[in-house]
């Protein structure tokens, strides 16, 4: 049971913080589905620049920057050049699943996995048993997390940097009105949003595991875009979603270590998926109500990026 | 002539501007515009749905960059398409169309779009609701201040909007129809409110359809046609009533037409629409109906009075489908649809001018001939399922001919259409053959003064030719001059009925409840 409760604030972390990404993009009216994309390039930016400088801080930032400089020209594409969001998401996700692979070989000459040495510190470490299990060996980006969801809740629901975000997303004229230029705000969402998949990344890389793999994302940004549908775009229910996958991630990982004997290995796999779709179910179901009433109102978007 | 009081009439126009040409594809929206507003006046603006009004003020608030032409506001120049330069220079605008998110709560709203330059980034919610409560007082209480604004009815909706212009304390006001969701009383008030800004020496530029209002509240009137400004800025005392509908018209005057819709109603069937003890649950901001009973027979209008929030927008979503009822029977036609959904009632003859044109009747971004052959394509339900698009195009153009509806193709989105003829669309696909009972909400809101004789005169056409109508209004004097009957609401009930000659005063006592 501590074990279960462990592995899922790991596998929770990465997804907690992409969540918020999306949920930054989500509010400024950008259907985020490069997640993946920036997410894989993040967690290879780390590992690349980390063992190359031996500092593990000075890969997180060189990740940011990456991330940072991607969500730009992903911006530039979807706003002045006028391209379709959900295309050019999907096409920033390819370009980073391959380009990380690519990279991998050409400068490292490696195909698979680039094992490292740089790891994120453990504040906490050394328990076996007991409950002392649940909070030991997270890395210091899993603790940091809670404390992002916070900042992220104030940004976005107690500023007016929050409120001009969410105008922008919802009814850009209204945001014009309002002497906003709706363009630039979207600009400082997606670069924020670029720095969380940055984070996202690294976590993934060198929080628990030290090494970069091929595809090693495996879907996360996508599911952590679910995450940010089905916590209805407010920080806090995206991270509890964020949570939910992290659990039904590591059931998933638990039953495989425990019960692969009796159970086919493909059904255990499956676990977290079908737990993901019934909850994806169910929030729709719970949120129906107030989606019919703003049926109408979805037609204020204006088509103007 | 000497000038009304007004410290600052003899220095710089608060807004001046000069050869402002505006265009959309082919459609000229204005033209070669060039007008001086002196300081500390209110100035109307007039003219024909689809003249150009909101263009005007757009480009003065620096939400529409025009094509040509120059805006200086109080000497400065702004550069085109800038608000936040025109908010700097003191200018607020009203906008026709809502311009407040609709997820966003009163407060939120509020602290976007006017918010003071001292406050912090970061707010407490205490802190947003103890900040607004006095600026929302007059239009619901403070207990709005956590409402939603798309659970608020239209007409808070509207003070609202008036509400946010005037908290930033601008000097330059510009309001696009603002009177046009208000009561009577309420136009009053906001008026007074203006003489004393005006007084203070508040610049006011208003856009109004009704003359009665102009020469109510105007110190000068300019009138727009067809993109050109045609008249004025000319004193209001050296204006006839008779010169100003000349201008607005121009010199081919739209003659009566006749409404050539022909009502399907089978002559032997009289009772058309019948609520049988209908209650219904009460929504945010109305009670819901209690035990109302309420029959609309073939060739009669059937007016419904009462202030606004008494319960008249649960009776028409609730004869439209659109809300459950909890107790009791609706009838169409002598049919029981009392759960039927709306595309049922449709077919059985009901038609729909809803209260909030751009949410509830129309879909902004399709196009002009899907919105118009919506109820066709319903219809169609047990027919071949293939359409002819070619000739649905077709008929829509021609019904919106029909109605005057200014529109450049009928590809284009039904947003880009002015406020006025966005009516015209909705009407002219409601006003269509097919119709036995027509539930009308505020259906001359927003028209300029022809329309708005057409729309009565086709309401009139319509009961002639056999079939029912309920007429919602909070205009009175458009309820005595069209119904047959006027029924009056007041917390959710009808608490009198009435015949023709009415009498206003008693009227008005039903209305305010004092014949509880
Ligand atoms: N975004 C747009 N795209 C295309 N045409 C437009 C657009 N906005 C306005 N128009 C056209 O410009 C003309 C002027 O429109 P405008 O909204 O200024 O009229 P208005 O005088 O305010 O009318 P109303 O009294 O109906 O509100 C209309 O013919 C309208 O169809
Ligand atoms: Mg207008």
């Amino acid at each position: 049971m501590e074990q279960v409760l462990a592995t899922t604030l790991r596998s929770a972390a990465p997804l907690v913080l992409v969540a918020m990404a999306g949920v930054f993009a989500f509010r400024a009216g950008i259907f985020h589905l490069g997640l993946e994309g920036l997410m894989i390039s993040g967690a290879f930016t780390t590992v690349a620049i980390g063992d190359a400088t031996g500092s593990v801080g000075l890969g997180i930032l060189a990740a940011i920057g990456v991330c940072m400089t991607l969500s730009a020209v992903y911006w530039w594409v979807i706003g002045p050049l006028g391209a379709n969001v959900i295309i050019a998401g999907l096409g920033l996700t390819s370009i980073g699943l391959g380009g990380t692979a690519f990279a991998l070989g050409a400068i490292f000459d490696i195909r698979g996995s680039m094992f490292t040495d740089v790891v994120l510190p453990r504040p906490v470490r050394g328990a076996t048993s007991g409950p002392g299990v649940i909070i030991s060996e997270h890395s210091i980006l899993v603790w940091i997390t809670p404390l992002i969801v916070l900042v992220a809740w104030i940004v976005l629901r107690r500023s007016r940097f929050g409120l001009r975000l969410a105008a922008v997303g919802e009814y850009p004229f209204a945001a014009r009105s309002a002497g906003v230029n709706p363009s630039i705000v979207r600009l400082q969402a997606l670069l924020i949003s670029g720095a969380l998949c940055a984070l996202g990344g690294a976590e993934l890389s060198v929080g628990t595991l030290r090494n970069f793999t091929e595809n090693m994302t495996n879907g996360r940004g996508f599911i952590a875009f679910v995450a940010v549908i089905f916590g209805a775009w407010h920080p806090i229910g995206a991270a509890l979603a964020g949570l939910f996958f992290g659990f039904a991630d590591a059931i998933g990982i638990q039953s495989q270590i425990n019960i692969t004997e009796r159970v086919p290995r493909e059904f255990v796999l499956m676990i977290p998926f079908v737990l993901t779709i019934f909850a994806v179910w169910l929030g729709g179901l719970w949120r129906r109500r107030t989606l019919e009433a703003e049926a109408g109102y979805a037609e204020l978007r204006e088509p103007d990026y | 002539m000497t000038v009304p009081s007004g410290p600052a009439s003899a220095e710089v126009p608060a807004v001046r501007c000069r050869s402002l040409g505006v265009s959309f594809g082919t459609v000229q929206a204005l033209h070669d515009i060039s007008l001086d507003l002196a300081a500390g006046r209110i100035h109307a603006l007039v003219g024909q749905n689809g003249a150009g009004k909101t263009t005007l003020a757009k480009v003065l608030g620096g939400l529409q960059a025009p094509d040509n032409g120059t805006v200086c506001i109080a000497g400065n120049q702004i550069p085109p398409g800038d608000v936040r330069a025109a908010k700097s220079a003191g200018l607020a605008m009203v906008h026709q169309h809502f311009s407040l998110p609709p997820s966003f709560t009163v407060a939120e709203a509020l602290e976007l779009t006017a918010a003071r330059p001292e406050s912090h980034s970061v707010y407490r919610r205490t802190e947003l609701y103890r900040r607004w409560q006095n600026e929302v007082a007059e239009v619901g209480g403070t207990n709005v201040l956590a409402t939603r604004i798309r659970d608020l009815p239209v007409e808070t909706r509207q003070s609202l909007e008036i509400v946010r212009a005037l908290v930033s304390e601008a000097r330059i006001l510009l309001l696009d129809e603002p009177t046009a969701l208000l009561t009577p009383a309420a136009t009053d008030t906001l008026f007074e409110r203006l003489r004393g800004l005006r007084d203070d020496g508040v610049t006011i530029l208003i856009v109004l359809h009704k003359l009665r209002e102009v020469a109510a509240v105007a110190d000068t009137v300019s009138v727009l046609r067809d993109g050109k400004l045609v008249l004025g800025p000319s004193e209001i005392s050296g204006v006839s009533q008779g010169q100003l509908s000349d201008a607005i018209v121009g010199p081919a005057p739209d003659t009566d037409r006749a409404i050539a819709v022909e009502a399907a109603t089978d002559v032997e069937q009289q009772l058309l629409l019948e609520l049988v003890r209908v209650s219904s649950r009460e929504s945010a901001f109305e009670p819901g109906l209690a035990s109302i009973d309420l029959t609309v027979e073939a060739r009669e209008i059937v007016g419904i009075a009462g202030v606004e929030g008494n319960g008249q927008r649960s009776l028409v979503s609730v004869i439209a489908g659109l809300s459950a009822v909890t107790e009791g029977s609706v009838l169409l036609g002598g049919e029981e649809v009392t759960r039927a959904p709306p595309a049922r009632r449709r077919l059985r003859g009901l038609r729909l001018v809803p209260f909030d044109r751009n949410s509830e009747g129309i879909s902004r971004s399709a196009p002009l001939w899907l919105n118009q052959s919506a109820l066709r394509l319903i219809g169609r339900r047990r027919q071949f399922p293939l359409i002819s698009l070619r000739q649905y195009k077709r008929q829509a153009s021609e019904a919106m001919d029909l109605w005057r509806v200014r529109y450049n193709t009928v590809a284009q989105p039904a947003e880009s259409l002015s406020g006025g003829n966005v009516q015209r669309l909705v009407l002219s696909r409601e006003l269509a053959s097919g119709l036995e009972v027509l539930v009308a909400a505020q259906p001359t809101r927003g028209l300029d003064f022809s329309a708005t004789n057409f729309v009565r005169s086709s309401l009139r056409g319509l009961r002639d030719a056999g079939a029912g109508v309920l007429l919602v209004s909070s205009d009175l004097d458009e309820l005595f001059e069209l119904s047959d009957r006027l029924l009056v609401m007041y917390g959710g009930s009808i608490v009198a009925r009435f015949n023709a000659p009415y009498d206003r005063q008693a009227v008005g006592d039903a209305m305010t409840g004092a014949l509880r």
